[in-house]
């Protein structure tokens, strides 16, 4: 099946994320509007325009409510996802580099980077209250990394949140006490990008070492690992098989120099337990950025250093593959 | 053991019936002989011991130099004096004379030091004076050494047995895999190289030496060795455990050639402390020099060819081909070739013949000769007329050459000066000398278009040429040569990318590659079809397997910083094996030498082909469910210990249900369709096409 184009960023994507039932996709680019499509026919709904640079990261809560992004504008934004009006704005002093909400969608998480004479520092505020009230109150818990900044995060629930580091180590922080509970360094580089399994029991990190690693949620063990010849961006869980996509490619300051073959700009399917690739998707013309399984498992999406989102909707033979 | 015997002698006097005070006694008891020479006991110390120089060891004796009357033996002093000097201050000459006063062909000259003697003799003997005299030079005191030589002939004692190791084993695989073997730059110096045998399903790894070798590697034409190259010389090695079976020492050697037969291996590196370079040939078997030459430091060195059957080794000076005799090294029939012009030359690979051209002079034509060898006559000659340059290729099996003659069209001579000669563009021509015909009759196909490679089929008539060129790409022809006919066109390919072609060593099949972003085309020259094209990106190295069933390709070090790796594809171009492999650098297969089956034994066999394939297709078929069964037994394990993990996570996972419905107001979320109240269904139209009709 031909895949779906969605045309609407300037500049390269930053992040995508689907909503909880997948209907909605919503994209953030370095061209600072954040926008949302539908997924059934890949229409644009809107976008939130406000921020002033480049944005980072996204997130939508399980209601399909609240939507946050964070930018290059030192500011978190918080919006109304379904009339695109932003309702607080908090400063931050350097770019907001990760932003999560916790399971139920009551807290927040972000990071930002150590930049201009700030170390990283990581925020949970509290997002219940929907005004711009937000915009003075004092977070919850304020946690200054001082090792290595961090480049992704998750929340496990609304007690701990796992963080990724740019020096490939991966934490765990408890909310409630603010501080590290266990921490291991499986990744050689930068960890791109973390996403967990349905279940949350596992997660899958991306690295610029070349590798994808599947890590169990709790203890932080290494169950696999997921081998490439070049950067990996993001990283996936199918929500319905054993299966793990990844995308990745040439570093984006080497791609004007390569062409498409030799930047490697696939995504990758690699079976989640045996580690071993099956297939291959051609399409970006640029290192992909940012990767989602829709929570139907039936179709996934990517975000490419292109500009471009492409849906693409699984053929039949997909659905039919097995293996012994 | 002269304690002992002391010990001894005192253990009997006990036994006597004096009581005696027993005295340690240092004397030898009587009748004792002293067995042990002081030689044995201080031989380090005698070594030191001053003695006497006779100033024998700084006289050499120089023999078969020429006799020659008073007249001329100044002459003669002049010569050798000038040779002998470059080893050392002469501090005397003596030339011993007849009655007559001629010279009695030989003299002694005596040095300064031993050391510069032995330089002489290691210099100049075997030395050619002139074509009828070759120095022998000798260290005086050996003359003292072989006269002490008894008599009476011992016959020596026979050696034990010592097992050689067996060179011809890889020949023995049951299943006829191929070997081949990879170069690998691991940051260390020198390079690793691994040894692979291309076994079914999976290739499997026989050996593997790290720091193996400086630069690269090389097989020998028959696979037997594989030499490495080091600082201080070449090495090479072989058998089943890939163990060195010789040295070659020759500092700074960046290029070895083999004999066909390999009898002889060539090395050429530097020649010492004055720079240059040299040239050496040894015997492979005893690692002994055969003859070296010193090249000119600013010419290029000369590559040494060799004949098909190991007899002659040539090599090409100015204006002459110099032939070697490969039992003596001597110039066949001491001299050499004279060819005034000769601009290049190479040996048929199946008959000592040798081609070779000559280049255009005034008022004579170029002209291309093939020359009988040892008789030296030449059997065929072409003269050609604008001539640029020409490249001389033999087809494997020798039943052709082809002669590809860059030409310039129509020089017209503007103006009264020879030098005003206007060029109008070039083409080409290739000349095909059918070898196997009466009186070698001799073809030409003419080309206008560029030429970018040239090709014959090994074995087969057949000949490709990648010619043209432009933003359409390239084109490429395949021509026939048939017996009895003229060469023909077969097939013309239009619109190539190609830049290399590799035909595989069974001929029949070849390969079109682009060596710049490594597409490779699998071309059946049956009936012309494209198997296949494969990809293997930036690719730019092209091995087929010496049985011409397998292609390998190669992306390394040289060219790309990263992505080094190396694929093996089946002859019809299906991809077998991708291998990933940081900062590779080459892959060779190992050459297998010729089949020893008659034509008629090759022939049934080609008959019998139907009886033999079931047989191979089920050992092949087992091979491959034993090794599908392997992988299923490592999934199943791999999926067993996932699983258990699994089991006691999503456990966990259960029992956080009611935190996880706590945290989102009790609504189930854990599935898309578990909250059946907060589902609502939307029916959503697609707008797939819009169409204005105007009425």
């Amino acid at each position: 099946m031909r895949p779906l184009m969605l045309q609407g960023h300037e500049r390269s994507i930053t992040q995508i994320r689907y909503n909880r039932e997948g209907d909605l996709l919503f994209s953030s680019s370095k061209d600072s509007k954040p926008n949302v499509w539908f997924t059934i026919n890949g229409e644009r709904l809107g976008t939130y325009n406000g921020h002033q640079g480049a944005v980072w990261c996204i997130d939508v809560d399980w209601t399909s409510t609240k939507f946050i992004s964070g930018s290059g504008d030192m500011s978190l934004k918080l919006w109304s996802v379904e009339t695109g009006k932003n309702i607080a704005s908090i400063e931050s002093k350097s770019s907001v580099r990760c932003c999560n909400f916790s399971y139920s969608g009551n807290q927040a998480a972000y990071s930002t980077d150590r930049a201009m004479g700030q170390d990283c520092e990581l925020f949970i505020i509290d997002v219940r209250t929907m005004d711009s009230s937000l915009n003075d109150a004092q977070p919850i818990l304020r946690l200054p990394m001082k090792n290595s900044k961090i480049t992704s995060m998750l929340w496990f629930l609304d007690e701990t949140i796992i963080t990724g580091h740019e020096n490939g180590l991966v934490s765990i922080y408890d909310t409630r006490m603010g501080r590290e509970v266990n921490s291991v360094k499986e990744h050689t580089s930068v960890i791109q990008d973390m996403q967990l399994s349905r279940d949350m029991t596992m997660f899958v990190t991306a690295s610029k070492d070349c590798t994808a690693k599947l890590f169990d949620a709790d203890s932080l063990v290494c169950l696999k690992q997921y081998k490439t010849e070049r950067p990996v961006n993001s990283a996936a869980i199918s929500p319905i098989y054993d299966h793990v996509v990844l995308g990745g490619g040439q570093e984006a300051m080497d791609v004007t120099t390569t062409s498409t073959k030799a930047g490697k700009f696939d995504s990758r399917f690699f079976h989640l337990i045996y580690e071993e690739e099956f297939a291959r998707l051609k399409g970006h013309f640029g290192p992909i950025n940012s990767l989602a399984f829709h929570p139907d498992g039936k179709s996934y999406a990517s975000g490419g250093e292109d500009g471009f989102v492409r849906i693409q909707v699984f053929d039949q033979s997909y659905h039919e593959l097995v293996f012994e | 053991m002269a304690r002992k015997r002391n010990e001894e002698y005192i253990g009997e006097s006990d036994d006597g019936e004096f009581e005696e005070e027993p005295v340690e006694s240092f004397e030898d008891p009587e009748g004792f002989v002293d067995t042990i020479s002081d030689e044995d006991l201080l031989s380090d110390l005698l070594k030191k011991k001053p003695c006497e120089t006779d100033g024998m060891e700084n006289v050499i004796v120089v023999d078969e130099i020429p006799k020659v009357e008073p007249a001329r033996q100044e002459k003669l002093e002049n010569v050798i004096k000038k040779l002998f000097s470059t080893c050392g201050e002469i501090a005397n000459v003596f030339y011993p004379k007849d009655e007559n006063g001629y010279t009695k062909g030989y003299c002694f000259i005596e040095y300064k030091s031993p050391s510069q003697a032995e330089e002489a003799v290691k210099v100049y003997s075997n030395y050619r004076l002139d074509k009828t005299h070759t120095l022998l030079v000798n260290v005086f005191t050996d003359f003292q050494k072989y006269e002490n030589i008894p008599v009476e002939w011992t016959p020596p004692t026979p050696q034990p047995y010592k097992p050689t190791v067996d060179l011809y084993s890889f020949l023995t695989e049951p299943d006829a895999y191929d070997q081949y073997c990879v170069v690998v730059d691991n940051g260390t110096s020198p390079s690793q190289v691994q040894f692979w045998e291309n076994s079914l399903p999976d290739p499997t790894e026989l050996h593997r030496k790290d720091k193996f070798t400086e630069q690269t590697v090389k097989w020998s034409p028959l696979g037997t060795y594989i030499v490495a190259y080091h600082k201080q010389g070449v090495a090479i090695w072989g058998g089943p455990q890939f163990q060195r079976i010789n040295k070659f020492p020759h500092p700074g050697t960046t290029h070895v050639d083999f004999s066909p037969k390999e009898n002889f291996i060539v090395t050429y590196g530097s020649a010492g402390a004055g720079g240059g370079s040299k040239v050496i040939i040894w015997d492979i078997r005893t690692g002994l020099e055969k003859r070296s030459f010193v090249a000119d430091p600013h010419a290029p060195t000369s590559l040494f060819r060799w004949s098909h059957d190991d007899k002659y080794v040539a090599s090409m000076g100015d204006g002459a081909i110099h032939i070697y005799e490969t039992e003596t090294f001597y110039l066949l029939e001491k001299k050499s070739v004279k060819i005034p012009g000769i601009r290049g030359f190479a040996w048929s690979p199946t008959d000592n013949i040798i081609a070779y051209w000559v280049a255009e002079q005034t008022d004579v034509p170029a002209k291309v000769t093939l020359m009988e060898i040892p008789k030296k006559r030449e059997i065929r000659t072409k003269n050609l007329f604008n001539v640029a340059d020409c490249k001389l290729h033999w087809q494997k099996s020798g039943d052709y050459l082809g002669v590809k003659v860059d030409r310039f069209s129509k020089s017209k001579k503007g103006g009264q000066k020879d030098q005003d000669v206007k060029f109008l563009g070039m083409f080409y021509n290739f000349e095909i000398f059918h070898m196997r015909e009466k009186d070698i009759p001799v073809d030409s196909v003419e080309i206008k278009e560029p030429i970018g490679a040239f090709s014959w089929e090994p074995v087969g008539d057949k000949f490709a040429i990648i010619h043209g060129e432009g933003a359409g790409g390239c084109n490429v022809s395949f021509y026939e040569a048939k017996k009895g006919q003229k060469v023909s066109l077969v097939k013309k390919m239009e619109r190539k990318s190609a830049t290399h072609l590799f035909w595989s060593p069974r001929g029949g099949f070849i390969v079109l590659a682009n060596c710049t972003q490594g597409v490779f085309e699998f071309v059946d020259t049956q009936d012309f079809t494209i198997m296949n094209t494969g990809d293997h990106h930036g690719a730019f190295q092209c091995e087929w397997d010496p049985t011409g069933r397998y292609v390998a390709t190669g992306l390394s070090l040289y060219k790309a910083k990263d992505d080094h790796s190396y694929y093996i594809w089946s002859f019809q171009g299906r991809l077998l094996r991708r291998v990933n492999l940081k900062n590779f650098l080459q892959l060779f297969w190992r050459p297998r030498p010729p089949t020893l089956l008659s034509e008629a034994q090759q022939k049934e066999i080609k008959k019998n082909l139907k009886k033999y394939y079931p047989q191979f297709e089920a050992k092949d078929r087992l091979r491959q469910t034993r090794a599908s069964k392997e992988l299923l037994e490592k999934r199943a394990k791999l999926r067993e210990e996932f699983m258990e993990w699994r089991q006691k996570r999503v456990q966990d996972y259960e029992n956080l249900r009611l935190k996880r419905l706590e945290l989102r107001n009790r609504i189930d979320t854990d599935t898309l369709e578990a909250d059946k109240d907060n589902l609502e269904e939307e029916i959503v139209e697609c707008l797939v096409k819009e169409e204005t009709t105007l009425i």
